[in-house]
């Protein structure tokens, strides 16, 4: 169990250009910290390592204390047991793979060493690189055994600070199973930092929120992500359409609202509002449906007719930019692309459920 | 001459080259890591014999380590011995010379060794000194071990902070650069040759090594 609060205030030539100020705890699983860069993420992690002081308040772990301001507590870094894994890996490069594992594994005994460091590469499947220098793996293996010389020192939490932003797509869904196999084979707690909205929800059990040193919302990743609570956050989390309007009408019996949107209407689940309060949706990028006809019989409530703008293909993954009165982004497959022969200027229709389209602030 | 002036070279030489090599890297370290206010002042005193005619420094030395000097009385009135016209008072001239670029050099080379591998160290619960000496000194090695042997030739071609604290006695304190020298005062021509050219060799060879040392990538 991980209990931090604190407050950090930074300055630039004597005025405060930043503060950070959190309170959370991390009881199982791993932890997301998502936000965009400058949010504080990576100075919470750094605070809880030891590696930053904070102005006031307490960090915690597992009844230890390891920060209390109050108290004229601020254990060194070498006592607090954590387990840092860096985005650039930082393997030390005149150490074989086995001797970074074995480097925090507190055994007088040689023999021993070796054996548990090698016991856990094989855990990650990297058995084989033993004897290798970091400079001869690839990036993919060097944060295995990044992650295996974190572990390897008994850690009360593993903190990762953006562990695979330097890998490519495919090698980073591979090692983002294997961290969170990891994590629940270990049963630590780990913290989790990235910008990356997929990995937050792949692999956290809770999502930690950040804009400009706050947490604005926590809670479940898919809640998080899915239903942002208020603008700043569905901005923060990204993939995410926030759309202006105003309440048009509703229908309370049959549990809708209508809302105007500047070239469009939309139907959302009932709200309690009066007509023409401004009010701002949120409709995530891959829950609308594209269909290339009009489809009369379904149960989403809302046929937009749109024009394709802009295709943005990212990996596997495209964002349809597209207009129908405003703008909505789409989130559909390379596939789905293809199979549709989608391009800029291709009219279809935008197929949303009602529910998926979530009113923020 | 030639072979009582070799051999106490290489005896002064490498004592002071094996005190400054520890002391050098332990301040170069204290100047790379430590954040202190007098920090540049401090930097500035050690690299003073860089810049100072040798024999001002010899001169210093003498009012520190002489019969009467500011630590050479206390060393005499307990021991009756004195640092000044000694082999150790040659050391202590050529490693005092010698110092600032052992500094020089150490500093640069911990410097280079990004902090983050030894913030890891810590966090995998390592102690300052074994993260030094496992971690620190291992990434530095290349940059210290190039600064100890430029330390060495400059220890090695000594002359006049030398002359001024352990004097010119044949077979006790002339080391090879006072030999040359006498020899040639002396006119003694041929004596002065063969030490100007094994002076030379040296010279030439520390140059080499250290070029090898700095240059390649491999890490050691």
């Amino acid at each position: 169990m991980l209990r931090v609060d604190l407050k950090k205030q930074f300055k630039t030539n004597g005025r405060v250009t930043f503060t950070l100020d959190v309170n959370f705890s991390v009881q199982q699983g791993i932890a997301v910290l998502f936000g965009p860069s400058g949010s504080g993420k990576t100075t919470i992690l750094r605070s809880i390592a030891g590696i930053e002081v904070p102005d006031e308040g307490r960090i915690e772990l597992s009844n230890q204390v390891y920060f209390d301001s109050a108290a004229g507590i601020n254990l060194p870094m070498q006592k607090r047991r954590i387990g840092f894994v860096f985005q650039d890996y930082l393997l030390f490069p005149h150490l074989t793979a086995l001797e970074n594992v074995g480097y925090g594994i507190k055994s007088s005994n040689g023999t021993e060493r070796r054996y548990r460091a090698g016991q856990i590469l094989k855990m990650l499947g990297i058995a084989g690189v033993g004897d290798r220098y970091p400079r001869q793996l690839s990036g993919g293996e060097q944060q295995r055994v990044a992650l295996a010389r974190a572990l390897a020192s008994d850690p009360a939490v593993v903190l990762l600070d953006e562990p695979l932003s330097a890998l490519d797509i495919s090698t980073r869904l591979r090692l983002l199973e294997e961290i969170v196999d990891v994590q629940r084979k270990s049963a630590i707690p780990f913290v989790y930092v990235t910008h990356s909205p997929a990995d937050a929800v792949r692999a956290g059990d809770s999502a930690l929120i950040l804009d400009s040193g706050r947490i604005i919302q926590e809670g479940k990743p898919s809640e998080v992500f899915n239903a942002p609570r208020s603008s700043a956050v569905s901005r923060a989390v990204g993939s995410e359409n926030v759309l202006a309007g105003t309440v048009h009408d509703h229908n309370k019996r049959e549990g809708i609202s209508v809302i105007n949107l500047a070239g469009c209407q939309l139907v959302i689940p009932y709200v309690v509002l009066p007509k023409t309060t401004p009010v701002i949706i949120g409709i995530r990028s891959d829950d609308i449906i594209v269909s290339r006809e009009r489809i009369g019989q379904t149960s989403a409530r809302n046929l937009l007719q749109a024009t394709i703008k802009q295709v943005v293909r990212d990996g596997q993954e495209v964002d349809l930019l597209t207009a129908c009165g405003v703008d909505l982004k789409v989130r559909i497959t390379a596939q789905a692309l293809d199979a549709l022969d989608l391009q800029p200027g291709t009219k279809v229709y935008l197929l949303i459920k009602a529910s998926s389209c979530h009113l923020l602030s | 001459m030639i072979w009582p002036a070799f051999k106490l070279s290489l005896l002064v030489v490498t004592v002071a080259t094996v005190l400054i090599g520890v002391v050098g890297t332990g301040l170069g370290y204290v100047l790379a890591k430590r954040q202190f206010r007098a920090k540049e002042l401090c930097d500035a005193i050690l690299t003073l014999p860089m810049v100072l005619p040798p024999t001002v420094t010899g001169y210093y030395l003498i009012l520190l380590f002489g019969r009467r000097g500011w630590i050479g009385r206390y060393i005499y009135s307990l021991t009756g011995w004195s640092l000044a016209f000694t082999w150790q008072g040659a050391v202590v001239a050529a490693g005092a010379m010698a110092l600032p670029i052992m500094v020089k050099s150490a500093r640069a080379a911990l410097e280079s060794v990004d902090a983050r591998y030894e913030m890891v160290s810590f966090s995998l619960g390592k102690s300052e000194l074994e993260t030094f000496f496992r971690v620190t000194l291992p990434l530095a090695m290349r940059g210290l071990v190039a600064g100890i042997v430029l330390s060495f030739a400059r220890a090695l071609g000594e002359f006049g902070a030398t002359l001024m604290l352990a004097g010119n006695i044949p077979g006790k304190t002339q080391t090879m650069p006072l030999a040359i020298f006498e020899a040639f005062i002396s006119g003694e021509d041929r004596q002065a040759q063969v030490l100007a050219l094994i002076l030379t060799f040296a010279s030439v060879a520390t140059i080499y090594l250290t070029n090898i040392l700095t240059r390649s990538q491999r890490s050691a």
